[in-house]
């Protein structure tokens, strides 16, 4: 195989497309981190949940896509919303009891799918538009177009509302400092519900947009959380701009050792990066978490 | 007419007593002061009458970390208010600004006013904000500015200002005037007072220092070791020879 420029733009384009992809899968976990301190361990869980309920209800329903979609959404929203009031809430502020029990739910959810039999390729979604493009010389699919489209209008979405929203306002203040925000009326478990909601419903749009590339399988749960843990790791847990950059940072290095170097050190790089960072900047690109240890 | 009525209040953090059986009352429009040194029990005492210290507690009995207990009782209009949540008491009027400037860092001026107006509609937002920024005018020029940049001063100024948008009836301030220059201490004594003539406001604040609230306060308590020691109006203390030798130096 020879170096060509076509294949340098299409590393290029498909790397961006992956970066993207990264953003989609880790935004919501980082998001539900920063606001609440809560490291969502069932997201990738909730992320095939969403996957799957969208499949029965097209599937076994009949409903039309976008209806279906909508309720997977909702439902995934309000899984999230559940998990805060009934198991968090109980043991809010004990780190390792938060990790197992959303660890445990994730894992319920996800075993529970491969315990129903749902394993097989014709388990997927279709994709929105069946199409294709030429970007130069490189072929890409409309999916792929509708994914990169989707999550531009999404992180744009969302920064319109934590800035400009009361109950996005609230994120940014409980963020920064709870106890304060509390003296302005803010109830702590209210926001942190709506975080973890937030969250939940981030995973199944993620879900939704990304899910009709490939199948839906058990196992991407999982990588799904390995994805986002290591995006928010790089990126610094609870900075949106640190997902950004790490997951440009994991999505070019992924593709461009896919082209140029083998599909087994994918990997590899990936976690190689996270000990890089974790070995020179131990808070992340933008974390601020251990910024003060660092300082001493 | 009596706004706010502490009764007996006892506040223990595990087996450490912060506050022993404290009372004391506030008239509608007065400016009453809490006086007492480092570890007196004033930032308990203005925790407990915001609610922070039902979230405090909640927080650390899920956590299995510390026991606090509270005793006594808070009457506020007629109405038992101790086992309330500091949101509802956020909703009835009851403010705290906490000590040591307490502003969201990260967040410009304008969007720290944005967020402490939470409870409040879009119309009342705005109107809180010009009522801060009359108040305080130096905030105007310092709108687009993150909060974190802002000198102590000007921290302290927006964190009043901040709890101005809630529209407080009752307003707690901790330890205002703690670390800010003399003139600085003097610009936001004179805002306290216009915030009682103009608005109306009933304020509560702490110092551990008597001598630049002492001559705005109507009446004035002091704390030492989480008890009453002595009350007064601000005249009758200010007189007082005790006071005199341990905050005036006389």
């Amino acid at each position: 195989m020879e170096d060509t420029p076509e294949m340098l733009l299409g590393t290029i384009v498909y790397a961006v497309i992956n970066s993207v992809i990264l953003i989609m899968m880790s935004i919501g976990f980082n998001l539900t981190f920063g606001i609440s301190g809560i490291s969502n361990f069932a997201y990738g869980a909730l992320y095939i949940f969403a996957a799957f309920t969208t499949y029965m209800l097209l599937q076994m329903v009949g409903l039309p896509y976008p209806v279906a979609v909508l309720i997977s959404i909702v439902l995934t929203a309000a899984i999230g919303a559940l998990m805060y009031r009934f198991i968090l809430m109980r043991v809010r502020g004990q780190v390792l009891s938060e990790v197992i029990a959303t660890f445990g739910i994730g894992l319920a959810i996800l075993e529970f799918f491969r315990y129903l039999g749902f394993v097989g390729v014709e388990y997927a979604l279709p994709v929105f538009i069946d199409d294709s493009f030429m970007i130069g010389d490189v072929f890409v699919d409309a999916q792929r177009l509708i994914i990169v489209a989707a999550s531009i209008v999404i992180v744009g979405l969302l920064w319109l509302f934590v800035h400009f929203t009361s109950l996005g306002l609230a994120f940014r203040g409980i963020a920064q400092d709870e106890r304060t925000a509390l003296t302005f009326g803010m109830d702590s478990d209210w926001i942190a519900t709506m975080s973890v909601s937030l969250g939940a419903a981030l995973a199944a749009i993620a879900a939704t947009i990304i899910i009709p590339l490939g199948t839906i399988s058990v196992s991407q749960g999982y990588d799904v959380l390995i994805n986002a843990l290591a995006v928010s790791i790089i990126g610094g847990l609870g900075s949106t701009g640190g997902v950004i950059v790490a997951s440009l940072v994991v999505g070019f290095a992924q593709r461009f050792t896919d082209t140029y170097i083998g599909s087994h050190w994918t990997m590899i790089v990936s976690l190689a990066a996270i000990l890089i960072v974790l070995v020179i900047k131990p808070s992340g690109i933008y974390g601020k978490q251990k910024e003060l240890e660092e300082r001493i | 007419m009596i706004m706010i009525e502490v009764q007996n209040l006892m506040v223990f953090f595990e087996n450490a007593l912060a506050l022993n059986d404290f009372s004391m009352k506030i008239e509608e429009g007065e400016i009453v002061g809490v006086i007492g040194s480092n570890s007196a029990g004033k930032t308990t005492l203005m925790n407990t009458l915001s609610g922070l210290i039902i979230d405090m507690r909640t927080k650390e009995k899920r956590k299995g970390g510390e026991r606090i207990t509270i005793y006594g009782k808070i009457i506020y209009r007629g109405e038992d208010i101790s086992e309330m949540s500091p949101s509802d008491r956020v909703k009835k009027g009851i403010v705290l600004s906490r000590e040591r400037h307490p502003v969201f860092h990260e967040s410009s001026v304008l969007e720290n006013l944005k967020i402490a107006g939470y409870l409040r509609k879009q119309s009342e937002i705005r109107e809180g904000i010009e009522y801060a920024c009359r108040l305080f005018p130096a905030l105007v020029a310092l709108k687009g500015r993150k909060a974190g940049f802002l000198s102590g001063g000007e921290q302290q100024m927006l964190a009043i200002g901040m709890s101005l948008v809630v529209r407080p009836k009752l307003l707690l301030l901790d330890e205002p005037l703690l670390g800010l220059s003399p003139m600085m201490q003097k610009m936001l004594v004179e805002a306290i007072c216009r915030l009682k003539d103009e608005f109306g406001t009933t304020v509560l604040v702490t110092e551990q220092f008597a001598r630049p609230v002492l001559p705005i306060i109507d009446r004035g308590y002091v704390i030492e070791n989480g008890m009453l020691t002595l009350a007064g109006t601000g005249r009758e203390l200010m007189d007082n020879p005790e006071i005199k030798a341990a905050y005036f130096g006389i």
